[in-house]
């Protein structure tokens, strides 16, 4: 579904000097598997993941989804954006619009759906993550874990036929965090694609078919959570395990 | 007691002239200063943070002039720079206008400036990841956040533009101001009818300052 050929991804950093934060990624994401990317901080797990979709855009290097090189300057983005849901760490709800206006934009502005039944979906959706009596507020009367269930049904409200999520529990209070694994793992279970930058081991371990270790721009190490988790073979997998799990 | 009983006789004489005339003539001037101001000033404002090198260039040199030369002087040049470029015939009205209208709109495109700034950058990936493009991104999703906290700038703005279209006077174009330099020309008493004047004036923007007031209220409301 998803191919990553030899990305590359150099950051000019203020002083003028170039940074490579991803230094030549090959990867493939195969429709309906759930690949878990894990990792120090710096390490290029966001930035991976961000050149998915094309909000950073790679330095040199492939990303074809779906057939389409995506990373050619020719493609229309936004059109194969809208196959591809995103959940950002810091929720990103658009605080202007209700919740259920917040799910329903999208659909309607780009003509996937009337009015009517982006509403009936909005509907479902929020009831599915039990936001239906919230559908009119404002997501200011949301809290932290009811942010990111309406960001993650924003999302789904355009049927993508994958999820990339980037660190969707690190800005969670602590008692928040199993509802949106939760929410995650129910679709899963429906057979949704997921690439997951996380911090939470015991969930990348509980649901991947696949994780990949990143460290110093380039996938370290990747296998079943089995062998990273259990049988890492690279030491600085080893040495980044041993300070996470303990 | 002889300054009020004057201001008195001035309004039972005079007081078309003012109200009517004047009064009428500064509404129009103001509600079509800040409507193409506010216009103006936000295409600028796109305009400036686009990607296009030429227009940001163009746009940025005649902000620079605009805020860098006093608003008299620019009135002078459209005053007598309009009617010579356009190939129909304008009226002085129209020149004025023209001349506020484009002076406003550099001071309101800094504040949309401001306020799109202001907009947290998530807000924009969000858009553009659901598949929005740049254009409906800001349409739907920056502009109306940043519509709600430049609010009380671009109230100020406003105020500033009812005030500032008294120099028009300088023209005789009939707006309140005008109408101060005529009763005055007739009845020499200067202060009374600059007192007159001044309260119309502070009436207008009152007025103003209310409605906006009443505006950002109800766009706090979802806060």
């Amino acid at each position: 579904m998803i191919k990553v050929i030899d990305l590359k991804k150099n950051f000019i950093q203020s002083d003028g000097s170039s940074l490579e934060v991803l230094k030549g990624v090959n990867e493939e994401i195969k429709k309906g598997e759930v690949v878990t990317v894990i990792g120090p901080s710096g390490g290029g797990k966001s930035t991976f993941l961000r050149c998915l979709n094309l909000l950073e855009e790679p330095t040199s290097g492939e990303v074809i989804f779906e057939g389409v090189n995506i990373a050619d300057k020719g493609i229309d983005i936004d059109l194969h954006r809208q196959k591809m849901g995103m959940v950002f760490q810091q929720f990103n709800v658009f605080p202007h619009l209700t919740v259920k206006e917040n799910i329903t934009l999208a659909p309607v502005l780009l003509g996937k759906m009337t009015e009517e039944e982006a509403d009936k979906k909005a509907m479902q959706l929020l009831e599915r993550v039990g936001l239906k009596d919230k559908a009119d507020e404002h997501p200011n009367k949301l809290s932290g874990g009811q942010k990111q269930r309406l960001a993650i049904v924003r999302a789904l409200a355009m049927d993508p036929d994958v999820m990339l999520f980037d660190e969707p529990t690190s800005a969670l209070d602590p008692e928040m965090v199993g509802e949106i694994l939760d929410i995650i793992k129910q679709l899963i279970a429906d057979g949704m694609t997921c690439v997951i930058v996380t911090h939470e081991m015991g969930f990348a371990k509980e649901v991947s078919d696949r994780v990949l270790f990143m460290d110093q721009g380039v996938i370290a190490e990747s296998g079943t959570p089995e062998e990273v988790f259990n049988n890492p073979k690279n030491p600085r997998t080893k040495e980044f395990l041993s300070k996470v799990l303990y | 007691m002889e300054f009020f009983a004057n201001i008195v006789e001035i309004l039972s004489k005079y007081w078309k002239v003012f109200l009517i005339t004047g009064v009428s003539k500064t509404l129009i001037l103001s509600i079509i200063t800040v409507t193409c101001g506010a216009i103006l000033g936000l295409l600028i404002c796109l305009g400036r943070i686009s990607k296009i090198k030429p227009l940001k260039w163009v746009l940025t040199a005649l902000v620079a002039v605009i805020r860098g030369t006093p608003m008299l002087l620019q009135l002078y040049v459209f005053y007598f720079l309009v009617p010579k470029v356009l190939p129909f015939k304008v009226s002085e009205f129209f020149s004025i206008v023209v001349g506020l209208s484009i002076n406003s709109a550099c001071y309101v495109s800094e504040v949309f400036r401001s306020g799109i700034e202001s907009v947290d950058h998530g807000q924009m990936e969000a858009g553009r990841c659901l598949g929005l493009s740049k254009r409906q991104t800001m349409q739907k999703i920056i502009i109306p956040q940043a519509i709600k906290t430049i609010l009380p700038a671009l109230g100020n703005e406003f105020i500033m533009i009812v005030n500032d279209t008294s120099l028009a006077s300088t023209f005789f174009v009939g707006e309140v101001m005008t109408s101060y330099l005529i009763v005055k020309g007739i009845t020499y008493l200067t202060f009374e009818c600059l007192t007159i004047v001044a309260a119309i004036y502070f009436v207008l923007t009152l007025i103003l300052t209310k409605l906006l007031g009443i505006l950002e209220k109800r766009l706090k409301e979802n806060d």
